[in-house]
């Protein structure tokens, strides 16, 4: 049985894949299990300018604990990452190594390979997305979250998923683009940590509406752990990814391979 | 006859660097075309053309009757291609890597892989990232003839492959022409390609320089050979200067260097009188013999 170009990158990804979602669920699961020992002083403790960051008034609850360092901070980097690394890997790291000119050799039109490696990108985040709410459902009562309900978090976690995938369609489109493997990874790394800290310092420098430029603010700026699913923020980062591999297709169809 | 492959004028440009310019060629059903020019000349960038890698700055090109660009996917179906840096995902099998690419084709009988790995000894089993370069590049050999495809495409399809390997290779090639095949494959060897093609086609700084057949070309350039002939005493340099076709002989203690055009007759029964030791013979590489070959042509044409 021979694969498709979808699952033989997952099968090709598939030790980065697995060290991808260790890291992003461990992270979630071991910070989430600290929630008991959370008691009033330390609380006091976490920054104001954190607080302010995430707007989150009521750090002491579940939901705002786990809205800064482990859903705030850890888990968004690590799957932002990982977008980053798969996506730039997809188009500019396989054509830089000689890989993607072997594939667009067979009867494989260059539209179906690059939507199969986002297809396999995709994935990867959906199976890390799941795996955190997976791991974030078995611990919610030893850790007394139960104030988060299933749904919550399920939320969260389609938040992640979608911050994931946006930015490895930037990185993946970036590449389609005709940018070389380095600096489709240093740019889209770049801009994600950028625009983190725009999501989380714009409002400190009383610029609010600045955060809204920034893909993070949909991630979350709704706080699916408290509000649930946000279907226009998530709508925003799903149309984001669709306008970025359009016309990172679009020039991938017109362009030299390298 | 409907040409297999047919190129216009195809010019490609990197910018202000030199592609190819005005190339026109034709290549014919069945035949085999060598393509040759020294490195850099724009065979690669040729071949990338014709498989859609790249796209032409000016002119047309036709494969199997197809546009390659609006026809890609089709045309790849009939057409069996070996890149000139073949690679492939370093972590995987060869039958692994082998099933992915011919997966992509829609399935090639597992029977035809076998006998082509085993004509080309090529481990199966093994990982790529522990073959040779030779044996990487039996690789890429099984996955352009596995699908018997209407036309090969083959860049440098030699490189790396010892001798042994090459004669194998040489009888594939053979046996898709006696199929009704047809083969375009570069090289910038000429002993690699005189063996098997039919006809050859030379590529120097982008230009297609000369088109012909290959007992045409045989007489044109006339096989020159460096000769190095160490005896057991001095000979003596002018008695070989005076031969036909012996140019540029030089003494050096027992050691005699010349070159030698055409049939060496001569130079190896007047060798013949004394005692050899030990005798080489070089073919010039192509470039050498083209520099030498089109330069005249060129000063006249600079004039």
């Amino acid at each position: 049985m021979s694969r498709s170009i979808l699952t033989q990158s997952l099968w090709d990804n598939r030790r980065s894949l697995t060290g991808w979602i260790v890291a992003a669920t461990l992270l979630a699961i071991i910070y989430g299990a600290f929630y008991p020992q959370m008691t009033p002083q330390s609380v006091e403790t976490v920054p104001d300018a954190l607080r302010d960051a995430f707007n989150f008034s009521d750090i002491g609850s579940a939901a705002g604990y786990l809205g800064t360092a482990p859903f705030g901070i850890l888990v968004p980097l690590v799957v932002l990452f990982y977008g980053v690394a798969t996506g730039a890997r997809a188009i500019a790291g396989d054509e830089e190594n000689g890989l993607l000119e072997l594939v667009l050799a067979h009867p494989v039109s260059r539209t179906k390979l690059l939507l199969q490696r986002f297809g396999a990108l995709a994935v990867g985040a959906v199976v890390i997305a799941l795996m955190i709410f997976l791991g974030m459902l078995a611990i919610r009562s030893s850790a007394q979250l139960e104030t988060v309900s299933a749904g919550q978090f399920a939320a969260q976690a389609t938040a992640v998923c979608l911050l994931a995938v946006f930015f490895g369609a930037l990185a993946l489109g970036i590449g389609a683009a005709g940018g070389r493997h380095g600096l489709v990874f240093a740019g889209t790394a770049s801009v994600g940590v950028l625009s983190y800290m725009l999501n989380a310092f714009a409002p400190q420098m009383g610029a609010t509406w600045l955060q809204k430029v920034s893909p993070f603010y949909y991630y979350i700026g709704g706080e699916p752990l408290k509000n649930g699913f946000q279907w226009g923020h998530l709508g925003v980062l799903a149309a984001l990814t669709v306008v970025i591999l359009g016309i990172g297709l679009w020039a991938f169809n017109r362009r030299d391979l390298g | 006859m409907e040409p297999v492959i047919q190129l216009e004028k195809l010019t490609k440009r990197y910018g202000s660097r030199r592609g190819i310019v005005d190339l026109s060629l034709e290549v014919y059903p069945g035949e085999v075309l060598g393509y040759l020019g020294p490195n850099g000349a724009g065979k690669s960038t040729t071949i990338r053309l014709l498989l859609d890698m790249i796209r032409p700055s000016g002119g047309r090109a036709r494969v199997l009757g197809l546009d390659p660009r609006a026809d890609a996917v089709a045309l790849h179906r009939r057409v069996g291609y070996l890149a000139g840096d073949f690679v492939v995902h370093k972590r995987q099998s060869v039958r692994e890597c082998l099933s992915f690419l011919s997966g992509l084709r829609g399935g090639v009988p597992a029977a035809r892989i076998d006998e082509l790995a085993q004509r080309l000894d090529l481990d199966l089993s093994a990982r790529i990232k522990s073959l040779s370069k030779g044996n990487r590049q039996k690789v890429g050999l099984v996955q352009a003839f596995m699908h018997q495809p209407e036309l090969f495409i083959l860049d440098e399809p030699t490189s790396g492959l010892d001798p042994l390997v090459q004669q194998t290779f040489l009888d594939l090639v053979r046996e898709a022409r006696a199929a009704g095949q047809t083969v375009l494959m570069s090289s910038h060897i000429m002993s690699e390609v005189e063996a098997v093609a039919d006809r050859v086609a030379i590529i120097r700084d982008g230009r297609l320089v000369a088109v012909s057949g290959m007992a045409e070309l045989r007489s044109r350039t006339a096989l020159t050979v460096q000769v190095e002939i160490e005896f057991t005493t001095a000979p003596n340099a002018n008695r070989f200067a005076v031969l036909e076709g012996v140019t540029d002989v030089t003494v050096e203690g027992c050691t005699l260097r010349c070159r030698a055009q055409g049939s060496p007759d001569a130079l190896i029964k007047l060798a013949a009188e004394h005692t050899v030791r030990r005798i080489r013979a070089v073919e010039p590489d192509l470039e050498d013999l083209f520099l030498g070959y089109y330069s005249s042509e060129e000063k006249a044409r600079v004039a």
